[in-house]
């Protein structure tokens, strides 16, 4: 089984040729799966293959009524110094000034750039999951129909290009992920008796160690890889959480507080931080797909933003980082601060494709099966 | 005696003298030897002719590994030549080499004498310093050249010939005075050195191997390959390369051809760790795998073959194959039902199974459907079509690879449509092939092919594992020389048990040895090897010693144009 790593593969495959090939090539993987289950002494092991923040797009962009936001260097240039202004322009005055903003701006509760006007995502519809067990005002409806969907993170960046389909952050994240081996994560279910039906398994979260392995064409992944267990350094990445498994999705419990690793390549130590972490995924023998869902620390997302993502990316994401961490900060729906009764986490999904691998740990032999 | 020593060489004639400085423990050694085979002594043998052959592009560059280091990035690619009998080894006696190809060769050359000459490498391969680096050095020269020149040649240049080449570089250093290269001034000295070691290395004798006979001192009616050329057959047999320095000296003082000579030549080159790539030679060669350059599998049908899947198929089956027969000296015949075997990542997904990184030993488990040579992925992926398996061709391969038997090319005009059409009539292969036997022209052969297919039948065209086709079961049971059995682990057993395996081994391992299809009156001979082979438990290193210390490895028959040759040559010296 494969998954396709970009949203121009998928579209190229939507064509009547590709789908057959598809269908093909699903029906050998389905083929290689009666034979040869990955599920061995009740374990199963997936390892993170595509990643994206989920922004519920519409082709007619319904939920960005008010277009896109404009927040490109040019844009903010423009804003801050515009011609004939009494600023004069000076390189402190100017340039640095502006990536001053973008990278140093640690205090803001404010938009620095709120001239310019930050368009939420609008309407009703989004994926995610129903964090806290409520529906609510702000909640959304998922586009199967399910009620009390918390994804505030959408409201805040679903109409910002960099974070939709083939926007630099959609896209580079993913390819980070599948290329910066810092970014192997992966999931152990242990304790399944069915992969279909079992009400009590673990869910155990590590840092792999080796790189993915693609499929013949370059593009997609292959199940039946091996992961060995970064013991060393992984560490703050391991959790282990109870689920349950029903008609094939898998859901967890809440995990209090996950760390998930998500470093650019040539930048150590970048990570996100999940409060009340849940994950509902469709399992096959070859794949688990579906959805990482829990509220985001905002100071810890801000900060990995600014330490990651280059000027020339939020430029061409029509992106700011000012603007966003107001934005995160306005729409946090959680965690409130003891003192300031500020909310400290943001409600956010993220979809996710999962390939199986064999998960090694250290300390185990590999002689023989 | 007389007639010999005026026909002989003086070469010959050094040996004659040696010999009868033989020592007495040598030749006591050598009673050893025979006195302690179970097995009849070798009959009486015509021997082989002389070749001239073609040197491959991996025998090229083992022996320029073994003279500049393997420092040295000589990226050889000569043309492919003909499988005859079995194996490409058997053309390379009849291959020759077009101006295109020698193209393709000088260009090689140019890059191995550049870097030989570079200021990085020339002082540890260049053994003397020159007086001046700017102009010629014959001393330097020729020193370089004899050394180098013997290895190439593989035998010691005449004074004639150290002389032709030194004095060539002097010229050049002439030529070249003071010019540049791509911006660089030429170093005159090296750069002339350069010059001749290209030369060098596109010359006839080292792209060639030319072997030549002499009369043998105990029978001098009879020939055998001089000292040089045993010590080129035997070293391109066992390693795959040149001979070496001490091999080369063995020749030319007479150890070689001395009484126990040979046979302390063949030990040490059997215990030498350069046996290691000549057998994967021998095997990649016999299992047909350079068909793995041009494998190829339907990405959408097989997206978990790679090429990496393919470049490790191989590796896996010589290094299981390596470690059997040489490092643990098992029986040959237990290759094809041993579950011990090596893994790297990318193929262990063929495998559904966790790997280390890098290759490791792995034991398929006594519950796996995987035993034996015929179960790895290089078997089952190069035996099938780019998009399904074959029973044809997979029992088409273990009959003419493994079994040494000739299966006949289909008779001209087959509809194959029966086989390839998706009818859902006939889910598995063994209903599709069902019409081969139904059709009396294709029955012929098919009835010693497709019974041995059809048992690996659970592994699909890229070698991965299946209990069904289509949703049907999969049937895997079949036979072989009427042998029943269930499924590739029952085939792996009757294989091991089957006469013809370790005969075939033989057979192709003697032409291999000699350079070519054995002819008929080597029965004898090839008689001989074979119950040799199966008293020594059927060990690869006894069977290499048996054949390289054979007669009939050594003795040349006396075609008249050999005989018009010698005398030819003896009357022109």
């Amino acid at each position: 089984m494969s998954q396709n790593r970009t949203a121009s593969k998928a579209r190229q495959l939507r064509s009547p040729l590709r789908t057959l090939a598809l269908f093909i090539t699903t029906l050998a993987a389905a083929s290689a799966a009666t034979a040869q289950s990955h599920l061995k002494d009740g374990r199963i092991g997936y390892v993170l293959t595509e990643r994206h923040w989920a922004i519920h797009e519409t082709e007619a962009r319904t939920e960005c009524p008010q277009g896109m936001n404009s927040r490109g260097s040019r844009d903010l240039f423009a804003n801050q110094f515009p011609e004939g202004g009494d600023v004069e322009r000076t390189v402190v005055n100017t340039r640095l000034m502006i990536e001053g903003y973008q990278y140093h701006t640690n205090t803001a509760t404010t938009d620095i750039y709120d001239s310019l006007p930050f368009y939420e995502a609008q309407g009703n519809v989004s994926h995610g999951l129903n964090l806290d067990g409520e529906v609510s005002a702000d909640d959304y409806n998922s586009p199967a129909g399910e009620e009390g969907i918390d994804n505030q993170l959408y409201r805040a960046l679903g109409c910002i290009a960099g974070y939709r389909k083939d926007g630099p952050y959609w896209f580079f994240e993913n390819d980070f992920m599948i290329n910066n081996g810092y970014n192997r994560w992966m999931i152990e279910l242990s304790g399944v008796d069915d992969l279909v039906n079992d009400d009590d398994v673990t869910v155990t979260t590590y840092r792999g160690l080796d790189s993915l392995y693609t499929d013949a064409t370059g593009e997609g992944f292959i199940a039946g890889g091996t992961q060995r267990v970064d013991a060393r350094w992984g560490q703050s990445f391991v959790e282990e959480v109870k689920g349950k498994i029903k008609d094939g999705v898998l859901t967890t419990e809440p995990i209090a507080q996950a760390k998930i690793p998500w470093s650019q390549p040539g930048v150590s130590d970048g990570y996100h931080i999940f409060k009340d972490l849940q994950l509902q995924f469709n399992l096959t023998p070859q794949v688990a797909q579906g959805l990482m869902a829990g509220y985001v620390d905002v100071e810890q997302y801000n900060h990995r933003f600014r330490t990651n993502w280059a000027m020339h990316h939020q430029n061409y994401g029509q992106s700011s980082s000012a603007s966003e961490y107001a934005a995160l900060k306005r729409l946090a729906d959680a965690y409130p601060d003891p003192e300031t009764g500020a909310n400290t986490a943001i409600s956010g999904a993220v979809e996710m494709t999962l390939t199986q691998v064999y998960i090694v740990h250290p300390d185990q032999e590999m002689g023989s099966e | 005696m007389s007639r010999v020593m005026r026909r002989s060489t003086p070469r010959f004639k050094q040996w004659l003298t040696s010999a009868f400085r033989g020592t007495v423990m040598g030749l006591l050694a050598l009673g050893a030897l025979v006195g302690c085979s179970p097995v009849d002594p070798e009959p009486e043998s015509a021997g082989t002719q002389t070749l001239t052959k073609l040197i491959t592009a991996e025998q090229y560059g083992n022996s320029l590994a073994y003279i500049f280091g393997s420092g040295i990035d000589a990226q050889v690619r000569f043309a492919p030549v003909a499988r005859n009998e079995g194996l490409l080894a058997n053309s390379l006696a009849s291959a020759g080499v077009s101006v295109g190809q020698v193209q393709t060769i000088q260009g090689v050359a140019s890059s191995v004498a550049k870097q030989v000459m570079d200021i990085e490498n020339r002082n540890h391969l260049v053994a003397c310093r020159p007086e001046s680096i700017d102009s010629p050095d014959e001393a330097c020269a020729t020193q370089f050249v004899s050394k180098i020149g013997r290895l190439l040649f593989r035998r010691a240049l005449t004074d004639d010939e150290i002389a032709t080449f030194v004095g060539q570089a002097s010229a050049a250093v002439k030529e070249l005075d003071g010019k540049e290269l791509d911006g660089e001034k030429l170093d005159g000295f090296y750069a002339g050195l350069e010059v001749v070691l290209e030369g060098l290395l596109i010359h006839p004798e080292v792209l060639f191997i030319v072997e030549s006979a002499e009369p043998d001192p105990n029978n001098p009616e009879q020939l055998r390959l001089d000292a040089h050329s045993l010590a080129s057959r035997l070293s391109f047999f066992l390693w795959n390369a040149s001979p070496d320095d001490e091999l080369l000296m063995a020749a030319e003082n007479g150890e070689l051809q001395s009484p126990g000579g040979v046979e302390r030549a063949v030990g040490r080159m059997l215990e030498s760790p350069r046996l290691v790539d000549g057998m994967r030679a021998f095997f990649d060669d016999m299992l047909v795998f350079d068909e793995f350059k041009t494998l190829s599998k339907d990405a959408t049908i097989y997206p978990e073959f790679t090429s990496v899947t393919a470049q490790d198929a191989r590796e896996q089956t010589l290094r299981t194959i390596i470690d059997h027969t040489l490092n643990k000296d098992e029986d040959y015949r237990d290759l094809f039902t041993s579950r011990s075997t090596f893994m790297s990542p990318a193929l262990a997904i063929m495998y559904g199974v966790p790997a280390q990184p890098g290759w490791a030993p792995y034991t398929f488990p006594e519950d796996s459907p995987r035993s034996g040579l015929l179960t790895q992925v290089s078997f089952l992926s190069l035996t099938s079509h780019p998009g399904r398996s074959s029973v044809t061709l997979r029992g088409m391969a273990l009959r003419e690879r493994l079994l040494c038997q000739t299966v006949p090319e289909p008779p001209p005009g087959i509809d194959f449509s029966v086989l390839t059409n998706p009818d859902a009539n006939y889910p598995t292969q063994r209903q599709r092939v069902a019409a081969h036997l139904e059709t009396p022209s294709c029955a012929g052969c098919h009835r010693i092919t497709d019974p041995i297919g059809l048992s690996l039948e659970q592994f699909d065209g890229a070698g991965g594992y299946r209990l069904t086709e289509n949703g049907a079961t999969i049937d895997a049971t079949g036979s072989l020389d009427g042998i029943e059995f269930d499924g590739a682990i029952g085939l792996g057993e009757a294989l091991s048990q089957n006469p013809a395996l370790p005969q075939c081994l033989v057979r192709r391992v003697y032409s291999y040895a000699t350079g070519g299809p054995p002819e008929n009156d080597a029965r004898a001979a090839l008689n001989y090897f074979n119950e040799d082979f199966a008293a020594q438990g059927y060990q690869l290193r006894n069977l290499l010693r048996t054949i390289a210390l054979s007669k009939a490895f050594s003795l040349i028959k006396n075609s008249p144009s050999e005989e018009e040759r010698l005398l030819a040559t003896t009357s022109s010296r």
